[in-house]
């Protein structure tokens, strides 16, 4: 039996932007929604300082904007649990979720919006040193580097502006850069103002290969891609800003597509591979990862969410549960051939006094219904009895042909009615 | 339920006098990874009611105590036992890591 407190309609995994987004449209469409979280609620935007560029707010917290999404998925009736997905079983219409405190839930349909980490190099002594000297927060352990020397390892806007954050404490801050000299990845204003910056050096062409110490961080062994000369560099900390992963990795065996580095790809209505399983925000791939657009796509996807579930709902009880017999026509609009086999199939149907009941697939927005019956080509007709194919019709014979065969295969088949 | 805050005396108190077996965090508010682990250590402490101690440190509000045991960073989780110094686990932990340092601690 179906444990109805445990399945869902729509189940939401992440609580950033999008996953939150998500939930509200999908509380205020009437689905039973839960949202599964595994830290705070926020995700990377809860650990932002200050967001100006979400519209209708000029400058807000990120704690407190997310705090804003949260009451308002609330006010929709959305479920929360504060848990972690550790398994999926994707592969039935029923999809299921297993938890880390060993929960297993089931939706009609799934929403990933895990969001991304950091990224950790995996070289000798970062995680050894973790806490020790080797940090990745700056708003958090800068001024445990005060009068020191600190090397910060990457380029891009996050880098440049935590370094001279750090620099705000530190005696130093060496920044470490894979490019030629002059080449930053971040924006141009923050770069200018750390090349100029008094407390700042940069070493160029160059990446981090070990960082060294007993009991805390000592110093870092700096390599040079372009001559491969290894130096060591004193320093007392080392912070690591050299982007970020998805955490999909729990998704590994779901038979989802990702891309070489995790992201999950999506079409425009967040649909991914699978068949009611969507992704959206920083863990699909995109162009732009803001609060704004992760926003965006947590309304696309559960919107999505909701017509495919409402479409599910509908081809259960019309043909799943008919008691008669039904002709799955798939069609397309713009198709004369398929418009033609469609009156000459209710024609018959009519002359057979109706005693099969025709439901017509429009393949333009049924998608899933064709793909889940391999249809390659319009018109096509599977017949169903109780949800079981039966057989498919040829669309290319004569009404008489056509007839004949719907006449006889009802009574060879019938055993009441 | 929200960890106990400690200030210098009530560490002194607690770590050192009764020699009570018990974790500390070091956290500060301005730090998100902090919290992550807080509300680890919240959902735990339950379980070891009366075993196990439970407490957190704001380290802006005690400088001192960070010093003293030459921190570079928060979160971390000191663990003490009988007035002793047990190790330290930094930065981001999962539950299972805290119970197995815990349950080390209590077999010993």
């Amino acid at each position: 039996m179906e444990d109805t407190n445990r399945s869902y309609d729509l189940i939401v995994i992440g609580g950033g932007p999008a996953g939150l987004s998500a939930a509200i449209y999908g509380g205020r469409a009437k689905l039973k929604t839960l949202l599964i979280n595994k830290g705070t609620l926020g995700g990377m935007v809860d650990t932002t300082r200050e967001i100006v560029n979400y519209p209708g707010y000029i400058n807000v917290s990120g704690p407190d904007l997310m705090s804003d999404f949260k009451k308002h998925a609330e006010s929709f009736g959305v479920e929360f649990l504060k848990d972690e997905v550790v398994s999926t079983d994707f592969a039935q219409d029923i999809k299921k979720v297993t938890t880390k405190k060993k929960k297993a839930f089931s939706a009609k349909a799934i929403i990933i919006a895990v969001g991304s980490e950091p990224r950790l190099l995996n070289i000798p002594g970062e995680k050894e040193l973790r806490g020790n000297g080797v940090a990745y927060c700056a708003t958090c352990d800068a001024d445990f580097f005060t009068g020191e020397d600190v090397v910060v390892i990457g380029s891009g806007d996050q880098a440049i502006e935590e370094g001279m954050y750090i620099a705000k404490f530190a005696r130093k801050v060496t920044v470490i850069v894979l490019h030629d000299e002059g080449i930053l990845d971040c924006n141009k204003v923050s770069g200018e103002c750390a090349l100029n910056h008094e407390k700042m050096e940069f070493i160029w062409n160059s990446t981090i290969e070990e960082v060294l110490g007993e009991e805390s961080v000592q110093a870092v062994k700096i390599k040079n891609i372009k001559a491969g000369k290894s130096t060591e560099l004193a320093c007392q900390g080392v912070f690591f800003f050299v982007g970020m992963v998805p955490s999909t990795r729990f998704l590994k065996e779901s038979g989802l597509e990702m891309d070489k580095r995790g992201y999950i790809p999506v079409n425009e209505l967040m649909e991914t591979n699978l068949e009611g399983v969507y992704a959206v925000g920083d863990n699909r791939t995109k162009y732009l990862r803001q609060v704004v657009t992760a926003a965006g796509d947590g309304a696309t996807a559960a919107v999505a969410a909701e017509r495919y579930i409402e479409e599910q709902n509908a081809f259960n009880t019309t043909v799943l549960q008919s008691g008669k017999k039904v002709l799955l026509l798939f069609f397309n609009a713009l198709d004369n051939e398929s418009l033609e086999f469609s009156t000459l199939l209710e024609e018959v149907n009519l002359e057979l006094s109706e005693s099969y009941k025709v439901v017509k697939v429009d393949m333009a927005t049924k998608k899933n219904l064709a793909h889940k019956y391999k249809i390659e080509k319009v018109p096509s007709v599977v017949l169903l009895d109780k949800g079981l194919e039966i057989t498919r019709l040829d669309c290319s014979i004569s009404k008489e042909k056509l007839k004949a065969i719907l006449g006889t295969l009802p009574k060879n088949r019938r055993d009441k009615n | 339920m929200s960890l106990q805050q400690l200030n210098a005396n009530k560490f002194e108190e607690i770590i050192y006098d009764s020699g009570e077996s018990c974790l500390v965090i070091f956290s500060r508010k301005s730090c998100h990874i902090c919290k992550q682990v807080v509300s680890v250590l919240e959902e735990l402490q339950p379980n070891y009611e009366g075993k196990f101690g439970f407490y957190y440190v704001d380290i802006e509000d005690n400088v001192s105590l960070f010093q003293r045991f030459s921190l570079k960073g928060v979160p971390q989780i000191l663990y003490f036992n009988d007035g002793e110094f047990y190790g330290k686990q930094a930065g981001i932990v999962e539950e299972e890591q805290v119970e197995g340092k815990i349950s080390n601690i209590l077999e010993a």
